[in-house]
């Protein structure tokens, strides 16, 4: 198998020869790597590895504001640097590409930006180990085809990614096409292992077609769907179905057949409940800007099936996090950017419980001004946050709801 | 009914800078002809939610604008 990475509709298709020329080739580098061609992300995050430069993921969609945010700086290109030529190793195949990656050095990382909880999203580190810790390289793997349904840049995509450059597969682009594209490129291209959230797969229902070359399915990202993952197996009639939990600290963490997760016996010590909230020893975090005790918490509310083997399932969040079709939204930064236009004179960010994405976000707003209307904030938010982030339902309200403590009430 | 739940439609497709519809077919598929995506669904779910009380997609099998329609 020759073929490196598809992409459909943005007409791209790379062989791994090319692929691999392209690295070779390379005469710049820049350390933050922002693309809509997730060609391009795929290349910069190789060509670090090869060079042993650290590298920075950057959602494509941040804003002017959000980026200096999140970095502090307004421009990039100042970071650009040439390439001297005998700092790319020589490399003739696939085979030895893979080999040379293997032995990333141990002063490579990639960073991530997470959600946060507090209002600022934190940049997550990885090593080479700390990211590629659940990429399992054998050659059952070999022949695998990716349909790949995740933003390259955040957590889930990276670890995608990996499983499969490692493993010398091929990527095939499935993210944000329509269904209907989705469906004739899984068939097309023989699409053997599809990990994305609830929400990607509950897009290609309903269907009265089914998709006999996927073997592997894994949904995560978003609270547990029993009634999306029985009609999978009628869509996906050969595949197992698998039920992921992951974060950007830990990538993927457990993994599950149904809602409820085993703990593997040798990872026990490394898991631990308190008020009902799962912890997770810091052996299994990638580094943060903030540092973490010995036990992180998820934020994550569990509820224990059993004690011997530790069984339990995903109950909710703790945090006022907003989990959207996967993607978590902070009300706080949204709230933030709203109070922004100087006629809104209070915002209450929040969440409704969605049958497609799980949670929706919206908004209630008090203005005193009446040319101000939903779209208008919408255009205006557009340039400031990204758009998973815009409340989809705003209402002009005379006041906003306090709770007895004096804040504002989220649900 | 009908004339709300095209100005619904037209408003979630312009939130988004899609292009609006002239007018509405009950025969419309809402992924395919109308280019919604998830986002684009859960707020038409969000919206009729809030004046007619019902989740359209609770049972996850709409696909045209007639069976939007049969819901409510």
């Amino acid at each position: 198998m020759n073929l490196f990475y598809h992409d459909p509709n943005q007409g791209v298709s790379v062989s791994w020869n090319t692929f691999i020329d392209d690295i070779s080739n390379s005469q710049t580098f820049n350390p933050y790597c922002s693309s809509d061609s997730f060609y391009q992300i795929f290349k910069c995050i190789v060509l670090s590895m090869l060079i042993q430069e650290p590298i920075i993921l950057l959602d494509a969609d941040f804003s002017e504001s959000e980026l200096f945010k999140l970095t502090g700086e307004k421009s990039f290109s100042k970071f650009n640097k040439r390439i001297k030529r005998d700092i790319i190793p020589v490399i003739k195949n696939k085979a030895e590409l893979i080999l040379s990656l293997q032995n990333t050095s141990v002063n490579w990382d990639i960073s991530l930006y997470s959600s946060g909880s507090t209002g600022i999203p934190k940049k997550v580190k990885h090593s080479f180990n700390s990211i590629t810790r659940f990429v399992k390289i054998s050659e059952r793997n070999a022949k695998s085809v990716w349909g790949f349904a995740f933003n390259p840049s955040h957590m889930a995509g990276v670890q995608v990614f990996f499983q499969a450059l490692l493993n010398g597969n091929t990527i095939i682009r499935l993210f944000d096409l329509p269904a209907n594209d989705i469906k004739r490129s899984i068939k097309e291209n023989k699409i053997t292992h599809i990990s994305a959230t609830p929400t990607f797969y509950s897009m290609l229902l309903p269907c009265d077609d089914s998709f006999p070359s996927v073997l592997r399915v894994t949904s995560g990202g978003e609270k547990y769907n029993s009634k999306t993952t029985s009609q999978l197996s009628l869509l996906f009639p050969n595949a197992k179905i698998t039920n992921v939990y992951a974060t950007t600290e830990t990538g993927t963490l457990l993994a599950s057949e149904n809602d409820i997760f085993r703990i593997k016996p040798e990872y026990e010590h490394l898991i631990r409940i308190e008020n009902n909230e799962l912890l997770i020893n810091n052996v299994l975090m990638g580094n943060s800007d903030f540092s973490f005790d010995e036990w992180y918490r998820t934020g994550d509310i569990i509820e224990v099936v059993t004690n011997v083997p530790l069984k339990f399932r995903f109950v909710s969040r703790k945090s006022d996090m907003i989990n959207t079709g996967g993607y978590k939204v902070n009300p706080f930064e949204v709230e933030e950017a709203i109070l922004e236009i100087p006629n809104i004179k209070n915002v209450r960010v929040y969440s409704r419980p969605n049958s497609i994405l799980g949670n929706i976000v919206c908004c209630d707003v008090v203005c005193d001004n009446d040319v101000i209307d939903e779209m208008w904030i919408r255009t205006f938010l557009q340039k400031r946050i990204q758009e998973f982030k815009i409340p989809r339902f705003i209402r002009f309200v005379e006041k906003i709801a306090v709770s007895r403590t004096g804040k504002t009430k989220r649900n | 009914m009908e004339a709300r739940v095209f100005e619904i439609i037209n408003t979630v497709l312009s939130n988004r800078s899609k292009p609006k519809i002239s007018s509405l077919k009950s025969e419309m598929d809402l992924r395919n002809d109308l280019g919604m995506d998830s986002l684009d669904l859960a707020e038409l779910t969000v919206r009729i939610e809030a004046e007619y009380d019902v989740d359209i997609f609770e049972d996850g099998i709409v696909r045209t604008v007639g069976e939007v329609l049969k819901k409510i």
